[in-house]
């Protein structure tokens, strides 16, 4: 579905994407990477706003840049907001449906269908200046999905949205997938991307960091310590115990918690209740934030910038 | 080109167009016109003013000031506010979009300009003495019809050209090529707009050309009248063409600026 080759593309000296090589088949992803990172310049190429500097960019084969074809096949929803203030969302999905080369009638079935979709139902036919964030969001993403696209590429979809949005946002994404549609999901919220996909790409600093799902990633991670957070009410005597049994790469004492930096989680999470009743050291509570696709991120950044081997 | 998607952006653009900032300057450039004229009248106090002097005078009015500032007005942003209000890539992945965007928001820059032109133009001939507005304003209606599409499309393309300081450019160009240039008595003054358009009034509105008579012989063309209405029109559609390259061939996003 995706092809780039050997992909920079240059703003002037600054880089936006760095050599990035990747192939894709059709699916779900989720593009991940801080404020920045070169998400929204992949968008951008990938859409065909943008031609990459060095090597090659293809979408279903194809270049995108004023591709017609491609963009039949393409629903785009952009990051930033670009609503027309004084017209309804109806007219507005109306037009872009029409853009697309659907006669009046059927661009106008199409974008009220599109509309009842992300629950617009009521709002409708309000001009977008009387729109929350929330509802604008939806508007945004019913333009993209309103002539069914096979691929739907998605920036920070969930901005601006409440709980029930996120919810209703996820479940409509769940179910595009589930159809057999392809996705690109960019966003910096790692829980986010999570919910919706396991199979992902995360960039900085406009290279590709790493893609795969998450149990890939973790086995490129294998290597690098777990950060390993506890509470306790007596620290320093934890700490002893754990430095006896030879288990972290390192610890550090922050109030009454304890964050240890192990290798070996598995074998720590089995022997440390022994080791508690034996020395008697009551623990409150104990996270590992390393089991999130946080955990995964941060550690890749930092094998990345040359801080862990 | 697909013409229902031009008419598409064509019929959303105008709809989105009736706000009272528009409208109000529509009427401003249609009274304009209607305004000077009265206000000469006025001034005259019934005295004889030949009908060249008339003509000339709703030549500078129509086809040069309203129909310069009109198109200026509504066909230099085109692609600028869609870029500052973001709106622009929404249309760009679009199989019908930013080459049919461009041809219909054009069309509705020069619907704006020629129909505040020629309303500005009927009014200010039905104030003219002495019988002579009929054929003053068939003389200034041909020219301004001609003038309106030629314009549109230069500021369309000054608009695409620099986005990013479209106004400021299309004033810059405006004041230095078709103000000053076009009266520069060289090969580079048949290339303005200016200078096409008043060879017409000359040639159409029956004015004497003798060089003791008119010392405006030297900053007009020769004869005939077809040749520049066909160098008018070719310029249009060439400045159409080169606008709608620039749009399919140019980087318009603004990644670079955003966080993403």
């Amino acid at each position: 579905m995706i092809e780039l080759s050997h992909v920079t593309k240059l703003y002037g000296t600054v880089i936006g994407v760095n050599d990035m090589t990747l192939a894709l088949p059709a699916g779900a992803y989720g593009l991940l990477g801080p404020n920045g990172s070169g998400k929204s310049t992949l968008l951008n190429l990938l859409t065909g706003q943008l031609r990459p500097t060095i090597g090659s960019v293809r979408v279903f084969g194809e270049s995108p840049k004023n591709n017609v074809d491609l963009f039949r096949r393409l629903g785009y929803c952009p990051g930033s907001e670009g609503l027309y203030a004084n017209v309804s969302a109806y007219e507005w999905v109306r037009y872009l449906c029409q853009m697309q080369g659907m006669k009046s009638s059927v661009a106008a079935t199409a974008a009220h269908e599109a509309l009842i979709t992300v629950g617009m139902n009521e709002a409708m036919q309000r001009p977008i200046a009387s729109y929350s964030r929330g509802m604008r969001q939806r508007v945004k993403l019913a333009q993209a999905i309103a002539h069914d696209p096979d691929f739907l590429i998605l920036d920070e979809p969930f901005n601006g949205l409440d709980p029930i949005g996120r919810h209703d946002m996820g479940v409509l994404l769940k179910n595009w997938i589930a159809a057999g549609k392809s996705l690109l999901l960019a966003s910096h919220l790692l829980y986010e991307v999570e919910s919706i996909t396991d199979s992902f790409l995360l960039i900085s600093g406009g290279r590709l960091l790493a893609s795969g799902t998450a149990a890939e990633v973790h086995a490129l991670l294998v290597d690098v310590p777990n950060e390993i957070t506890i509470r306790t009410s007596d620290p320093r005597r934890l700490a002893g115990v754990l430095l006896e049994h030879e288990i972290t790469d390192s610890l550090r004492i922050d109030h009454n918690q304890l964050v240890v930096s192990t290798r070996h989680p598995g074998k720590l999470y089995q022997q440390l209740p022994g080791w508690l009743a034996e020395t008697g050291i009551a623990v409150g509570e104990m996270h590992s934030a390393d089991e999130s696709l946080q955990a995964l991120f941060n550690s890749l950044l930092k094998i990345h910038r040359g801080e862990l081997a | 080109m697909n013409p229902s998607s031009v008419a598409a952006v064509f019929f959303f653009e105008w709809r989105r167009a009736f706000t009272l900032a528009r409208m109000g300057w529509w009427l401003a450039l249609a009274l304009f016109p209607v305004l000077i004229i009265s206000m000469i009248r006025i001034a005259l106090r019934g005295e004889y003013m030949p009908r060249e002097a008339w003509t000339l005078m709703l030549f500078t009015l129509i086809p040069m000031l309203v129909s310069m500032l009109g198109t200026f007005l509504w066909a230099t942003p085109v692609v600028s506010a869609e870029l500052e209000r973001k709106s622009w890539v929404y249309l760009a992945v679009r199989p019908h979009g930013t080459t049919h965007v461009l041809l219909g928001k054009y069309l509705v820059a020069l619907t704006w300009a020629l129909s505040a032109a020629l309303v500005g133009l009927c009014a200010a001939v039905a104030i003219i003495p002495d019988g002579d507005g009929l054929q003053i304003g068939g003389t200034i209606a041909r020219i301004t019809m001609l003038s309106c599409p030629a314009y549109a499309a230069l500021y369309l393309l000054l608009g695409t050209l620099f986005p990013k300081r479209s106004m400021v450019t299309a004033v810059a160009y405006t004041l230095i090529f078709e103000l000053i240039i076009s009266f520069v008595p060289a090969l580079i003054n048949t290339f303005t707009v200016q200078y096409r358009i008043r060879t017409l009034v000359f040639l159409w509105g029956d004015m004497t050309t003798d060089p003791e008579m008119n010392s405006l012989l030297t900053f007009i063309g020769e004869p005939p009248a077809w040749e520049h209405v066909a160098v008018l029109v070719a310029y249009t559609l060439v400045l159409l063409a080169a606008a709608v390259g620039v749009v399919r061939g140019r980087e318009f996003s603004n990644t670079e600026e955003s966080e993403g």
